[in-house]
């Protein structure tokens, strides 16, 4: 299997590719933005505060982990996936248009948004939520570019089944919200 | 700015002239900004905000290829322009990096007050020519070099017309830019006269 090399710059502009995707789909109708394509799936807003949820379970280890983290020089700091975490990664990481390996979300990712009646300023703040959470998360990418990342471990929001270093970590939440884009554009296709 | 930022400034627009009103006027729209080693001035996916003259330290302008490696385009350093041109210019989003190499001082404008300089000072569009004209011999001669010499001739090459201060910056990549690699700038440095 190959080697998968992880670049904090790779990161980020994938990072602002999404935010910016998510800044435009902030300025759609309401009702795109709720419209669910069937009822036991979700809509876009639910995915959006999904993945706010989702970066949520992991803010506060990152942090941690980076103020723990010895400095380092952006040359000498390159990481590569470990082979059960290169698994895991790849497990979300979209094929083109297509998800794979579909997959359950358990309980405490799931957004809790009620489906009726949601109002444009409750929609505001979901997407707030998620800008001011990536903002974390690519600060925290920026800052990892000079830390030591090699240190220290965190345990997954899936569990202890699940370890990662930083940059694995961040590469799985950027393939999961990759993955999630296209679950939107998905949805955007069938109301058109 | 200070008058000694401002004189190498307005050493980079010889062909413009100002009434005392005017220069009063362009010196105002230049905001001065300081990066860190290692900063990323402009992030690809993100839409470059200036049109940078540096004052102080060196930049790399590069992309990323399909491994998530950097390939370097050009550098920047103090006395030249810098900055992400054809996303500033096209207000699309970069897809190259502009990385402090060295700690940098620059000097910005934005996109509305560079516009309006050309409006405001015909004189600028005598600049944009040799300016653009430079830019574009400069692309030629480079892709040139990179398809007509060996690493050699290019490293000899290259190693003659570059700025002191870009032969301190890490190999890796000057290497990059010159389409080779380290390994191979690396034996060259320790081997060719030039």
């Amino acid at each position: 299997m190959a080697t998968l090399v992880l670049h904090p710059e790779n990161q980020i502009q994938r990072l602002n590719v999404l935010v910016n995707k998510v800044e435009n789909l902030q300025a759609m109708h309401p009702h795109i933005l709720t419209t669910p394509p069937s009822p036991k799936a979700w809509s876009i807003v639910e995915i959006i505060a999904h993945l706010s949820i989702s970066y949520g379970h992991y803010r506060d280890k990152v942090e941690r982990t980076l103020a723990q983290s010895p400095t380092a020089t952006p040359e000498s700091n390159v990481v590569s996936a470990r082979l059960w975490q290169k698994f895991v990664i790849e497990g979300q990481r979209p094929k083109g248009n297509r998800r794979r390996w579909k997959m359950k979300t358990l309980k405490k990712f799931e957004p809790l948004l009620p489906r009726e009646n949601l109002s444009r300023q409750k929609l505001d703040e979901v997407f707030a939520t998620f800008k001011t959470l990536h903002e974390h998360l690519k600060q925290s990418i920026l800052a990892s570019r000079q830390r030591d990342m090699s240190r220290i471990k965190i345990t997954s929001a899936i569990g202890p089944i699940v370890n990662f270093y930083l940059p694995e970590c961040f590469e799985f939440l950027l393939c999961h919200a990759e993955r999630h884009m296209v679950q939107i554009q998905e949805i955007l296709d069938s109301q058109s | 700015m200070d008058d000694q930022a401002y004189g190498l400034l307005k050493s980079f627009f010889p062909q413009v002239r100002f009434t005392a009103e005017q220069e009063s006027r362009f010196r105002g729209v230049w905001t001065e900004k300081c990066f860190d080693r290692y900063a990323l001035i402009t992030e690809a996916g993100n839409t470059e905000r200036y049109f940078y003259f540096v004052l102080e330290g060196v930049q790399a302008l590069y992309i990323l290829n399909d491994r998530g490696e950097k390939v370097v385009l050009g550098f920047s350093y103090a006395g030249s322009p810098s900055g992400v041109f054809d996303s500033f210019v096209s207000r699309q989003a970069s897809s190259t990096f502009l990385e402090a190499l060295k700690p940098s001082r620059m000097l910005a404008i934005n996109l509305g007050d560079y516009l309006a300089l050309f409006e405001l000072f015909p004189d600028f569009h005598a600049w944009g020519h040799l300016f653009f004209r430079n830019v574009l011999f400069g692309r030629l001669s480079r892709e040139v070099e990179l398809l007509t010499l060996s690493a050699e001739e290019r490293y000899v090459a290259f190693m003659q017309r570059c700025p002191k201060e870009l032969k301190a910056i890490p190999q890796k990549y000057l290497a990059s830019y010159l389409n080779m690699k380290p390994e191979t700038f690396s034996r060259l440095r320790s081997s060719v006269r030039y």
